[in-house]
């Protein structure tokens, strides 16, 4: 039985040395390349090069990084423009269309005097726990809006901080520059003419009116308010109890769920039921006041206390923090 | 009177030598295995029926979740399905990139798969790391045209997604200075120790006529002797091209299935010469623009692609009904297949070499399971 229609040219047999096999021999061999490797190992250079195969290979991260490269892609980001605050997202859908998980969930913006549709999107959510890294969004967006950022570091212990809404996902184009600076050039021109054509159907805050803009277009968009920083951009959308019961919800279904949960706690006999709404529409804001410094970094997606944590967690937290202050004598 | 009685055990499905989540039942008759029952399903996650609802290009990402350890062959592969379905070309340079990303994959493959099968000895780690180096290597090579060391997502209908720079041509002549080394110093560690022969010659024998009942494919069948390589038998891509020869065993034990990876990587190397040499320049370009990727609709109709994977034939099989996704899309599996034949290859051994013999065989268990 033959398969081999391979020409006999092709073929090789591999030597099995089963006749020069003698004891001893063969580990001597592989002790002597061992104890080499390990000798230039603790004695040679750090390997520099790719050519090498001797020396030490490690790196002590963190506080040795290798330099990552910049097609490397993560988890994906929006940009904003530095000088007018202006997100360069049009929520056209393309992105949401494409992902292969579907975790993009894109809410559009609608001008409040005609009710009209705008460039621009009014909440842009990714849940960053199912997202695959694929990097399609980046791939098909036209504007150049969705980008796959560097920081791989994302670990947290709470998981519905996860669900990443559109003010943590914003970046400056300045910080996408710098860790991808041809990628960025390459598009710069085009992204930026496409920017200004639809800065001019966007009227009002639509299209920056999220927070954490701190540098540069912030002032531009919080002029009117005399707090700096984030909160006012946050408090000026009053997204409360959207957000603390699920970002993308219609308004329907937010108001059956908070007469729901008032329904429950007046069941359980709290006289509490007429509180509750109200207990939900107030942490989002309270946390941005709360925590100025993840709203100064552009780039920490790590908030003190996470946008999406639940109502019981949130208190639980705060009881605990009061209890250190208390401790501390503060 | 004195008797005795079968014993059966469970090895897996949490095990660190079972490669995965597989579980394999086994019977003892003292140390002798009698019988042996894979167990698999624990890695089930709808791959091919998650195919037929997403789009041809939503698909490829999926893709890479198989054999995780070849994400860029196994684009490949479905790239290769794709375009023979829907009747698209692809510019010489993407083949040669894919052919390039293809022989490396099989290298770093094979480096590790043979550090896992000597972890299996008892080799733990160390050698494994050997593998691991090399690896590191190639991978961050990887990172820098795909953006991802392991998910790679690298083809496109037409071509692949980035173009190959001069930085990616240095950097890939500069490992390959180190390679030849590298393959010198593992096989001097190996070859001739004394504990991987006795733990591996004339273990786990698979004869030909055996191996080629299973539909065995890649280094399994060739350590079992039948030269059968998918780049020569229907070449591919641009494999026709270059000269390389097809390593195959004598006796088809754990040994020949060990010097097979080890020659199979020097004729790897080979081809990344060749390749690299004939390299055409980016005139050409790296993708076919003509291609809609997003909204690619191919005419109803069938289509089977296959390559030789480092593991062996992975094919891709994909029916359409003329809309945006397959009607129905399988995948054949290379570990899957081969895995089968691991009851027979066990029998008669002792409970010791079971691990030994399914590290030879080098699974995956994402590509088993799907």
């Amino acid at each position: 039985m033959t398969l081999s229609h391979l020409a006999t040219e092709d073929v090789f047999v591999v030597e099995r040395n089963d006749a020069d096999f003698r004891a001893g021999q063969g580990m001597t061999k592989g002790l002597g390349i061992v104890f080499r490797k390990f000798r230039k190992a603790l004695f040679g250079k750090p390997n520099s090069d790719r050519a090498d195969t001797e020396g030490q290979f490690n790196v002590q991260y963190p506080e040795e990084r290798l330099v990552l490269p910049e097609a490397y892609r993560n988890m994906p980001i929006l940009l904003y423009d530095d000088a007018t605050g202006h997100e360069l997202c049009t929520s056209c859908f393309q992105c949401e269309r494409i992902c292969p998980p579907q975790v993009i969930h894109i809410t559009q913006a609608k001008d409040p005097a005609t009710g009209k549709p705008v460039p621009a999107a009014a909440n842009f959510v990714l849940e960053y726990d199912t997202c695959m890294s694929c990097g399609y969004c980046a791939e098909v967006c036209p504007f150049d809006a969705i980008k796959m950022d560097h920081d791989f570091e994302l670990s947290t212990g709470n998981h519905p901080e996860l669900d990443v809404n559109y003010d943590r996902l914003l970046r400056p184009i300045s910080y996408y520059e710098a860790i991808a600076p041809t990628m960025w050039s390459d598009v710069k021109e085009q992204a930026m003419k496409k920017l200004q054509n639809n800065i001019k159907r966007r009227p009002g805050a639509i299209g920056r009116d999220h927070g954490q803009k701190v540098k540069g277009g912030a002032a531009v968009a919080v002029a009117a308010t005399p707090v700096a920083g984030a909160a006012p951009a946050a408090a000026a959308k009053p997204r409360g109890p959207v957000a603390a019961i699920g970002k993308n919800m219609p308004e329907e279904k937010v108001a059956k769920l908070i007469s729901i949960r008032a329904a429950n706690a007046a069941k359980r006999g709290g006289g509490d039921a007429a509180a509750a709404p109200v207990a939900e529409a107030a942490p989002i804001v309270e946390t941005v006041v709360d925590t100025p410094a993840a709203s100064a970094a552009p780039s920490g997606p790590v908030a003190a206390i996470g946008q999406n944590m639940s109502e019981d967690k949130r208190a639980k937290l705060e009881a605990i923090r009061a209890a250190k202050r208390a401790q501390r004598g503060e | 009177m004195l008797k005795t009685e079968e014993l059966q055990i469970n090895i897996g499905p949490q095990h660190p030598s079972t490669h995965g989540v597989f579980r394999m039942l086994v019977t003892v008759d003292g140390e002798t295995l009698v019988d042996l029952k894979p167990v698999f399903g624990y890695l089930h996650r709808n791959h091919e029926q998650l195919g037929e609802v997403n789009t041809y290009l939503q698909n490829m990402p999926f893709t890479d979740r198989l054999d995780y350890f070849n994400s860029m062959v196994n684009n490949h592969a479905y790239a290769r399905a794709v375009e023979t379905l829907a009747g698209v070309e692809v510019p010489e340079r993407a083949q040669y990139i894919r052919v390039i990303m293809d022989e490396l994959s099989r290298i770093l493959n094979h480096a590790t798969a043979m550090g896992f099968m000597l972890g299996d000895m008892g080799a733990w780690q160390t050698a494994l790391l050997w593998g691991m180096r090399e690896r590191e290597k190639i991978l961050d090579m990887f990172e820098y045209v795909s953006g991802a060391r392991m998910m790679c997502n690298y083809c496109r209908f037409g071509g692949v997604v980035r173009d190959i720079d001069d930085w990616f041509i240095t950097e890939l002549k500069k490992l390959m200075q180190g390679l030849p080394h590298y393959f010198d110093d593992f096989e001097g560690l190996l070859l001739n120790s004394e504990i991987l022969l006795a733990r591996a010659r004339n273990i786990g024998v698979l004869p030909k006529e055996l191996a080629l009942a299973y539909s065995v494919t890649g280094p399994v069948l060739r350590g079992s002797g039948v030269a059968y390589d998918i780049r020569k038998a229907e070449p591919y891509a641009v494999y026709d091209r270059f000269k390389f020869k097809v390593p195959v065993g004598t006796v088809g034990d754990v040994y020949d299935r060990f010097l097979v990876r080890i020659a199979e990587m020097r004729e790897s190397y080979k081809i990344l010469e060749q390749a690299l040499e004939q390299l055409p320049d980016a005139t050409g370009g790296f993708i076919n623009p003509k291609v809609k990727q997003q909204s690619l609709k191919a005419p109803a109709g069938e289509a089977y692609a296959r390559v030789e994977s480092p593991k062996g034939e992975l094919g891709f099989y994909l029916v359409s009904d003329g809309s945006g996704s397959a009607y129905r899309y399988k995948v054949r599996a290379p570990s899957f297949i081969n895995l089968s034949s691991l009851a027979d290859m066990c029998k008669g051994y002792s409970i010791a070499d079971v691990v030994v013999i399914l590290g030879s065989i080098d699974i995956v268990m994402g590509e088993v399971d799907r």
